[in-house]
């Protein structure tokens, strides 16, 4: 019951308010099947027809099956008819899947002469219902533990997603705009957004935005340097995913966004250190200030480019096991998959070390102006 | 001369620079990691072990390196390695619930070109590799907070060591909620960073607001997306509480 008291009235009504909307659009996303283009269709009955074991050229066993779906149809002209699908899977599931009663699915319905039975093939499940769910968990969760900073972190997630995804609008229209010089512009605006949403409108806010941005255009200066030294030796961009561009410009621009965040994990921790040491003790010596952010430095250099690191390379790790299961060479496996994430993850691990020192000086020189003013 | 063989080499130089022997620590423990996480990819291609098992085994010797090489082994790390495997088990156990109720395992159809070559029946789980790669990319987060609580606990309860578990427990957890911006921040941007391609697929192509959402790929990044969140959100009350339990106990006992 303490618990209960302790909510506030206006906390009381933004709970309520949020449980109402996650309430409305998780029924919405479970009626919104008329608005869709695309005809979808609910499994009612799933019949597992044949199932045979199969060994492939490498001699990898799997077993494939095939299912007898009768689904109805929840939109468009054949709204309420029944359809008969086949679904073909394997039990590993690389490119399909197993349909249970209750999914709904995208189909494309076969023209046929009798109208009577309808069949069609399967295109893909409709997958909004769980994203939704899952959402609200993460905002929920978010909320909860995290409170003010949960909430900001939320609005400063979905912001910068519209900022990139404005950017990228405006990168497609103008095919004139380079890449790099929008990209620039949205870290500009990340930093200074992100940051202000972390640490609030004050002084130690505004050395870590210049600390982040300028560790961000080193570490970016060094790789393409690097990358221009080296003449791009080692770097296999065949297995680059999802191109329809140039992917130099992409993997140079991913870089430069990706490795951000670290930089500006790095640069508003020393700078709340630094700052937090000097109102503790405003006559602190500019030695001891120094000394203790070379030791505040040292213990999130490690956990920071690991946090880095994991989140580049374990994207390929279905990729590499598909290579390494169809016999490729180990050696071009890694190369062809890894290379570029490695570049990435290591790239940014060098933005984040330079941005200690960086961020160091910087908080010192705002202190040492503080000083001077009063 | 190698892009990554020369990106690693000024790695190093710049971390023994500003780190010292910690620095030469942290760069050894990136070796390391890459290690196990390339022996685990390695086990998972065999069908009988099971990836789920693996990401587990894996997950502890990757809290092991970072926590008891770079930081030695103590009662701060100990904490820490015990709320990590614990998050760990909680969220395993979610995220594979989620792909398997969303089906965003394997490859989606934006890599049909690709992945055509390959025989795609190969007998493993992609199910659970596709839970695996979620737990994987936000392992370093969850250790982060984890390590970062833990301190600067211990740090309040030496300075106050007469503190209630209760109060121990909700300074736990303003501080989770001080790095939890951070944290959240470094993944997002790495994500994007890594999506970039992706959502310029996406524009390029015009796909409508319903085939994104929709489709496996991006379904699957957002998944990722929001359980790093998920997980870095849970590792706070589970350190704070493991902390709080632990000293206070310790204060019991040498009473």
């Amino acid at each position: 019951m303490q618990f209960f008291k302790n909510i506030t009235v206006k906390q009381g009504i933004l709970t309520t308010l949020l449980v109402f909307c996650s309430v409305i659009s998780i029924v919405f996303v479970h009626h919104n099947e008329q608005f869709y283009d695309r005809p979808i269709a609910e499994v009612i009955k799933a019949d597992v027809a044949e199932s045979e074991p199969m060994t492939d050229m490498y001699d990898n066993d799997d077993y494939l099956f095939t299912q007898h779906l009768t689904a109805v149809i929840k939109n468009g002209q054949y709204k309420g008819q029944s359809i008969q699908l086949t679904n073909d899977y394997s039990s590993s599931g690389a490119f399909d899947q197993e349909y249970h009663v209750g999914n709904e699915i995208f189909v494309s319905i076969n023209n046929q002469a009798t109208p009577s039975v309808l069949t069609g093939s399967i295109l893909d499940l409709k997958r909004d219902q769980t994203i939704i769910i899952i959402a609200w968990i993460f905002i929920f969760g978010l909320l909860i533990i995290g409170k003010r900073q949960g909430l900001f972190s939320i609005v400063s997630l979905v912001v910068n997603a519209l900022i990139l995804s404005f950017a990228l609008d405006l990168y497609v229209e103008h095919g004139s705009l380079s890449l790099l010089l929008i990209i620039g512009v949205c870290v500009l605006l990340f930093t200074i957004i992100s940051l202000l949403l972390i640490s609030g409108l004050n002084t130690k806010t505004y050395a870590a935005i210049i600390s982040t941005l300028l560790g961000t255009v080193i570490a970016l200066i060094i790789s393409s340097v690097v990358m221009w030294i080296t003449g791009e030796n080692g770097l296999r961009y065949e297995e680059m995913q999802f191109l329809t561009r140039p992917y130099r410009t992409i993997f140079m621009a991913g870089l430069f966004i990706g490795s951000l965040g670290a930089v500006m994990d790095v640069s508003i921790t020393m700078a709340s250190s630094i700052f937090a040491l000097y109102e503790q003790d405003p006559t602190i010596s500019v030695k001891a200030l120094k000394s203790s952010g070379v030791e505040i430095g040292r213990d999130i250099m490690g956990t920071i480019t690991s946090i880095l690191f994991f989140a580049y390379l374990c994207g390929s790790i279905p990729m590499v096991i598909l290579y390494l299961k169809n016999s490729s060479p180990l050696g071009l496996t890694l190369s062809l998959n890894l290379s570029l994430e490695l570049a990435r993850a290591l790239a940014g691990g060098i933005g984040v070390v330079l941005t200690i020192p960086i961020s160091q000086y910087t908080a010192l020189f705002f202190i040492n102006r503080k000083r001077v003013k009063a | 001369m190698n892009v990554i063989v020369l990106l690693a080499v000024i790695l190093c130089i710049l971390m023994v620079i500003v780190g010292g022997k910690q620095g030469v620590r942290s760069f050894i423990s990136l070796f390391l990691n890459f290690g196990v996480l390339f022996v685990t990819i390695f086990l998972m291609t065999n069908p009988k072990n099971s990836p789920i098992i693996l990401t587990f085994i894996a997950c502890t010797v990757i809290s092991c390196i970072s926590l008891f090489y770079i930081n030695k082994t103590n009662s701060k790390t100990i904490t820490a390695f015990i709320s990590t495997m614990v998050t760990i088990v909680v969220l395993l156990l979610f995220i594979t619930f989620v792909t398997k109720k969303s089906m965003i395992q394997g490859f989606g159809e934006e890599s049909t070109e690709e992945i055509s070559i390959f025989s795609l029946y190969i007998g493993v789980n992609f199910v659970q590799i596709g839970a695996s790669v979620i737990i994987m990319s936000t392992i370093g987060a969850i250790m982060d907070v984890a390590i970062s609580i833990a301190t600067s606990m211990h740090e309040i309860f030496y300075r106050n060591p007469s503190i209630s578990r209760k109060k121990l427990f909700t300074s736990g957890l303003s501080i989770g909620r001080d790095i939890l911006g951070t944290d959240t921040n470094t993944l997002f941007f790495a994500f994007f960073g890594g999506y970039l391609s992706l959502l310029i697929w996406f524009k390029d192509l015009s796909y409508s607001i319903g085939e994104i959402v929709n489709s496996k790929v991006f379904s699957a990044e957002m998944m990722t997306i929001f359980c790093a969140g998920i997980g870095i959100a849970l590792i706070i009350p589970i350190a704070s509480s493991v902390n709080a339990y632990y000293l206070v106990k310790t204060r019991e006992k040498t009473e």
